[in-house]
């Protein structure tokens, strides 16, 4: 059986065992190697990608339930290339990031929080992140540069 | 060409140039390293705290699908350690503790690994267990290393005995007289603290390969050279025949600063002749973390009615796990943090790491000064409180000064703390009490004092100048997210040459490369790494204003490196362009380089006798922090909510003060973990209870507020420009204010860490009785193995 | 459904099917909704079960309705999905609170009713106080037909069921009341419960407690109502302060139960705070928002 779905806008499809979780499926098939695999529990969001647009931690998500589904990575979120998005641009004038592993999912988590939101408050964007934890930043700069860009036009593209 | 002017050039907020790709998701970590090219590897691990081996037969596991190769003990046989060489990569006869790895096998997947290790036959005799110090500590207590006299000790002036593997004490001047004195109040408190993991998210792992005879070992480690001598010394094989490459690194902390996994690909690697990838699976970086120690205290005091502390006498007990490790060197920092921050007029301080059956601890970002700091802050708070005084008050008379002796007798330079005190007074006062935030809560503030150092040592540099006016720096640093290697290293090369940052290119780190250097951690990498690139830089300015001297038929002490140029100093446009002086110095002598080495100065020195044990008799370069807290206790669910959280960090020189910024921010927030939600119990089979994020517990978002802070600059430094390292110490004091604010909150004795809310509504509801250590004898001498 | 021999993960249309595979596969497969239970069998040291009967691909089972009698959510609503279907339901926020609090906003979008009432090893689960009080029913349909039960039944019940016994729906009566939860976490957020209470309540003309119900989770090892509570506010104001008092006189009813993120003492203690945190809560909603 197989399973044929979108990953960065292209049709992939998927042959192996349907159990294995997405994300192994995105780095180990696919070698995007962007969304990282931390915890394995679904806590840390370091594994988060797309998939319809929604953010979501591919570790959980067997490729067996992605059928027809559009999934959207961190190498995908700004359209590809050497390309970033309102997000990434921000956090990179702002240089938040430190060991960087961490930052593939939160971009994920932020990317699609904005879009839904375009002016959320720092406490809301603090509950938005329960699922995505940093270790190394403390999290408040992080905070600063996705707040500076908030209540913006289009923040996200 | 004066300092003030090299210091405003290598004083910015350079960006980090790896951070499009971290953001993007294209940089390729250890973890990242895969494809057909590569087999993976996995490991049996024992499942019970202490057995004897009693067979081992991998033979049906070798015959399951896509096995390349299997390793024991008998294959890498050697021991490694810090300070004694206790440790096998791969147990041989004995199982020591829960987690041990027995038995690494390769296959084409990791799947195919797991499969296989489960059909490995294990045949084990269960020994007696010491799981806890106190176990350790009793009279005929089972030895965790019957052995331990055959040991290969690595550092001199060792006392050692059964389950103590090491002892630092230190006695200077004549307590037994102080605490006798008639005009002088005493004070004593035990303290205790459980372990803290550092979770990079990155977790150990490495991909070996066996080319041309050699091991090449590519981790994500902050000590390349460690796992060098530890992977050749492990596998019986000299040194020169490992080489020890590092990509970007997800973190560290500590706890890749000791070799752990990576032999054990190394062996696979030569015996399969594939390359060999290993990573630890979550619940193996949590259940054998080489975490920051749990430890035991025991602390008193002789004060007199205007504050002075005329005598200090403590003990603390440092558990190891199964093996010395890091530990060992510990030993020596407890006299410096423990007995640290104040004036002292006696002292007698005896430190010793345990041996217990429990899994091996290591360093951790402020090692154990992040728990010595919290006992002695807690026992000010109780001694300022026993004598009347207000307890800023107190620290303010007894912080080290200029001139003033440290525990071992060293002298301390400048005044640091004292002003330091007084930037907190005005950070505080700029922004106001939190008070009313508690909002009916029991509301708490505190305000402590910390020391630290910096771990100075081995570091050399390579500055490679190129044609085109760009310079290579070559060091085996490493970067592991603190920036250093992205931002303070090529600020300082770049001022020192007088070029823009971004045309400095900083090789990552080769063995094959760059000459020895001790690591990255300890604040150590801007200090140590840095001065011996600021030397190498200074060979290589030498070179080139010798021959531009010529050149330019100026005198050679009137030009500068500045602006991509050799200019007269003052005089901006002049001269000419570096790559023309390159050019002239590589048609003269060759291409131009210079080299840089540094160690620890020595310049600091313990009091002839005082000390025994210590690998660190004095430290050549303090660096001091103060901490302020408010927050507000829920006393219905013993939850603490931090309102205020401000930091004056003593930073000698900020270089990057943007980066700072990020450490002070993150290293709290790793701090508050420690002090209030990240907890490790061991079970009755010697096992972690936390195996993974669901009950381990890391602050998120919600749980942390922006910090305060305020950079001190000025303070003595050894360090290039002035600088100490930021990076480690924003943790050190973040325990002990939170601990003396919940104590100020609730009104009751905190002596224990972490305070998670239910030990906060224990605390509250007065269920548990004061902490006492009876395996820590009151008497101080009956504490230590030498006499007193 | 192609089913090949060996298959590892099946995907049914319609329920019909997914009970016939899963009574022939015979405790070899289990049902799958958002999957974040069985995925992490490893983390649990568990052997991940052979074949996955995904239920994702029946429609029917996705499905929320709302009326003024009833609510019918299908067992594969997803937190999420429940807590925005519900808002503005004043009578069942304690559910779409309990929803929208879970875990974290990735594991709500996935996670399931469905998943969140038949993991049996799952002490904290979010979802079964809200059921509790609000009296909700489970539509279980399997190999001997369809049966509708109390979820209190239910859950007391799960073990022993047959594996091709699917839960289908949860049923919601909607008499007049209103309702709230109250979740207690160590940190602000991102973990399993280590105690929470829901509340449902009907009030008389003079604002007093008419009806209530109570129900309590993760303290013991299956969520349950607290009637003794219950019964003893009746007839007083719901002031939070005066609930958590006379909570306090009920607290020996519950027997906490020792784990590693909170020991069972804790977790008694900590109830009456959250009953008034639930009542709190049920004031809020009065004034504010709709």
């Amino acid at each position: 059986m197989s399973v044929t779905l979108t990953v960065n806008g292209e049709e992939r499809t998927f042959d192996g065992d349907l159990r294995l979780p997405l994300a192994d499926m995105l780095r180990d098939q696919l070698r995007l190697t962007g969304t990282k695999t931390v915890c394995r529990e679904g806590f840390c969001g370091a594994c988060t990608v797309h998939v319809d647009g929604e953010p979501m931690v591919s570790c959980l998500i067997p490729m067996g339930t992605l059928a027809g589904r559009s999934v959207v990575t961190i190498e995908g979120v700004a359209g590809g290339g050497a390309q970033m998005n309102a997000v990434q641009r921000t956090l990179l004038e702002h240089d938040v990031v430190q060991c960087g592993m961490c930052f593939p999912g939160m971009v994920m988590t932020l990317s699609a929080c904005l879009e839904k939101n375009h002016a959320p408050t720092r406490e809301a964007l603090k509950a938005e992140l329960s699922g995505n934890i940093c270790r190394c930043t403390g999290y408040e700069r992080i905070l600063d540069a996705v707040l500076s860009i908030s209540g913006q036009e289009g923040a996200v593209k | 060409m004066s300092d003030a002017s090299y210091a405003d050039r290598a004083v910015m907020n350079f960006p980090r140039r790896d951070a499009q790709d971290k953001i993007t998701g294209r940089t390729r970590y250890t973890t990242d390293v895969g494809g057909s090219e590569v087999i993976h590897a996995a490991l049996l691990r024992s499942e019970v705290a202490s057995a004897r081996i009693v067979r081992l037969n991998v033979e049906p596991a070798r015959r399951m699908p896509g096995v390349r190769a299997i390793a024991t003990h008998a294959d890498a046989p050697g021991l490694y350690g810090i300070g004694i060489a206790d440790h096998p990569l791969l147990a041989r006869d004995v199982i020591r503790y829960h987690g041990e790895p027995i038995v690494a096998l390769a296959a084409d997947t990791l799947d195919q690994a797991r499969a296989a290790l489960a059909l490995i036959e294990l045949e084990l005799a269960p020994l007696p267990a010491v799981p806890t110090m106190a176990a350790a500590l009793a009279k005929d207590a089972p030895l965790v290393h019957p052995d331990w006299k055959s040991y290969a000790v690595l550092a001199e002036g060792s006392v050692r005995e059964g389950n103590i593997a090491w002892e630092a004490t230190v006695a200077r001047g004549d307590t037994d007289a102080a605490f006798n004195r008639p005009d002088v109040t005493i004070v004593e408190g035990c303290y205790q603290v459980g372990r803290q993991s550092h979770v990079p998210f990155e977790p150990r792992a490495a991909v070996v390969s066996f080319e041309d005879g050699r091991f090449h070992v590519h981790t994500s480690t902050q000590v390349p050279w460690t796992v060098r001598s530890v992977t050749a010394t492990v596998l019986g094989v000299p040194e020169s025949q490992v080489r020890v490459t590092v990509p970007a690194v997800g973190g560290g902390f500590g706890l890749k600063f000791d070799a752990s996994i990576e032999p054990c690909a190394a062996v696979l690697a030569r015996m399969s002749g594939r390359s060999v990838s290993i990573i630890n699976s979550r619940r193996e970086e949590q259940m054998t973390c080489l975490s920051r120690e749990n430890a035991e205290i025991r602390i008193r005091s002789a004060v007199t009615q205007e504050g002075e502390i005329v005598g200090r006498e403590a003990t603390v007990l440092m558990d190891c796990g199964a093996y010395g490790g890091e530990q060992v060197f510990l030993t020596s920092m407890t006299a410096h943090t423990l007995g640290g921050n104040y004036r002292l007029g006696s002292a007698r301080i005896s430190s010793r790491a345990v041996y217990t059956n429990t899994p091996p601890n290591g360093a951790f970002r402020a090692c154990n000064g992040v728990y010595n700091t919290f006992a002695l802050e807690r026992h000010t708070d109780e001694i300022a409180d026993a004598i009347g005084m207000d307890r800023l008050e107190f620290r303010r008379r007894n912080v080290l000064g200029d001139k003033d002796l440290g525990a071992t007798g060293q002298v301390f330079e400048g005044d640091v703390l004292g002003p330091m005190i007084d930037r907190m007074e005005t950070l505080r006062s700029k922004s106001g009490d939190r008070e009313a935030l508690a909002d009916g809560r029991l509301y708490g503030r505190a305000t402590t004092v910390g020391t630290w150092f910096i771990f100075v040592g081995l570091s050399a540099a390579t500055v490679n100048l190129n044609s085109d006016g760009s310079a290579t720096l070559v060091t085996t640093g490493v970067e592991i997210g603190q920036g250093t290697m992205m931002q303070a290293l090529p600020q300082i090369v770049a001022a020192s040459l007088g070029i823009p940052p971004e045309q400095v290119i900083v090789k990552s780190a080769d063995t094959d490369a760059a000459g020895r250097d001790l690591g990255v951690g300890g604040g150590r990498t801007t200090v140590s790494i840095g001065a011996a690139s600021a030397a190498a830089c200074e060979e290589v300015k030498d070179k080139l204003l010798d021959v531009a001297a010529e050149m330019l038929q100026t005198d050679r002490a009137q030009l500068v490196l500045a602006n991509g140029r050799v200019e007269i100093a003052g005089r901006p446009g002049t001269g000419t362009t570096i790559q023309q002086v390159i050019a002239e110095v590589e048609s003269r002598t060759g291409p131009v380089s210079g080299n840089g080495a540094f160690t620890a100065p020595g310049t600091a020195t313990a009091l002839p006798g005082c000390v025994a044990g210590h690998f660190l008799e004095a430290i050549d370069l303090p660096v001091f922090a103060v901490h302020d807290c408010e927050l507000a206790v829920d006393p219905d669910t013993g939850q603490v909510e931090i309102l205020a959280y401000r930091v004056v960090q003593d930073v000698g020189r900020a270089l990057n003060p943007r980066a700072i910024h990020g450490q002070i921010q993150g290293g709290v927030a790793q701090g508050l973990g420690y002090a209030l939600h990240e907890e490790i119990t061991i079970n009755g089979n010697g096992a972690f209870d936390q195996e993974g994020f669901e009950t381990y517990h890391l602050p998120l978002a919600a749980d942390v507020i922006p910090v305060e802070f305020d950079l001190y600059e000025g303070a003595p430094s050894c360090g290039p420009l002035g600088t100490k390292g930021a990076g480690e110490v924003p943790i050190l004091n973040v325990g002990a204010t939170v601990a003396c604010a919940v104590a100020n909150a609730t009104g009751r004795k905190v002596s224990a860490l972490p305070l998670t809310p239910p030990r906060v509504m224990a605390l509250i509801d007065d269920r548990q009785p004061e902490l006492h250590h009876d395996h820590i004898s009151p008497v101080w001498a009956e504490n230590t193995l030498r006499s007193a | 459904m192609d089913i090949t021999t060996g298959s590892t993960f099946l995907s049914p249309d319609t329920i019909q099917q997914a009970v016939s595979v899963l009574r022939d596969l015979d405790g070899a497969g289990v049902p799958l909704a958002g999957a974040t239970w069985i995925s992490r069998a490893a983390t649990r040291c568990e052997t991940p079960p052979g074949t996955y009967v995904s239920l994702a691909g029946i429609a029917s089972l996705h499905e929320i309705h709302i009326d003024a009698r009833q609510v019918s959510i299908g067992s594969l609503a997803t937190h999420a999905g429940i807590a925005e279907a519900l808002t503005g339901c004043k009578d069942l926020q304690a559910l779409a609170m309990a929803a929208g609090m879970s875990a974290t906003p990735a594991i709500r979008r996935v996670a399931t009713i469905g998943g969140n009432i038949c993991t049996t090893a799952f002490a904290p689960a979010d979802l079964v106080p809200p059921l509790l009080v609000l009296d909700a029913e489970v539509e279980i349909q399997g190999s001997g037909g369809t049966a509708i039960l109390p979820v209190a039944e239910f859950m007391s019940q799960r073990r022993d069921r047959a594996p091709s016994d699917l839960v289908c729906r949860i049923i919601i009566p909607r008499p007049a009341r209103r309702s709230a939860h109250a979740r207690l976490t160590l940190r602000k957020a991102g973990e399993y419960p280590v105690a929470h209470v829901s509340i449902a309540v009907a009030t008389d003309a003079l604002d007093r407690i008419a009806e209530a119900a109570i129900a309590v989770g993760s303290v013991e090892a299956t969520a349950r109502r607290w009637p003794a509570l219950e019964a003893a506010i009746v007839g007083l104001a719901p002031d939070p302060a005066e609930m958590k008092q006379v909570a306090v006189a009920h607290l020996k009813d519950f027997t906490g139960r020792d784990a590693v993120d909170a020991p069972g003492w804790y977790r008694e203690r900590v109830l009456p705070g959250l009953v008034a945190r639930a009542f709190q809560a049920l004031a809020d909603s009065e004034g504010g928002a709709s």
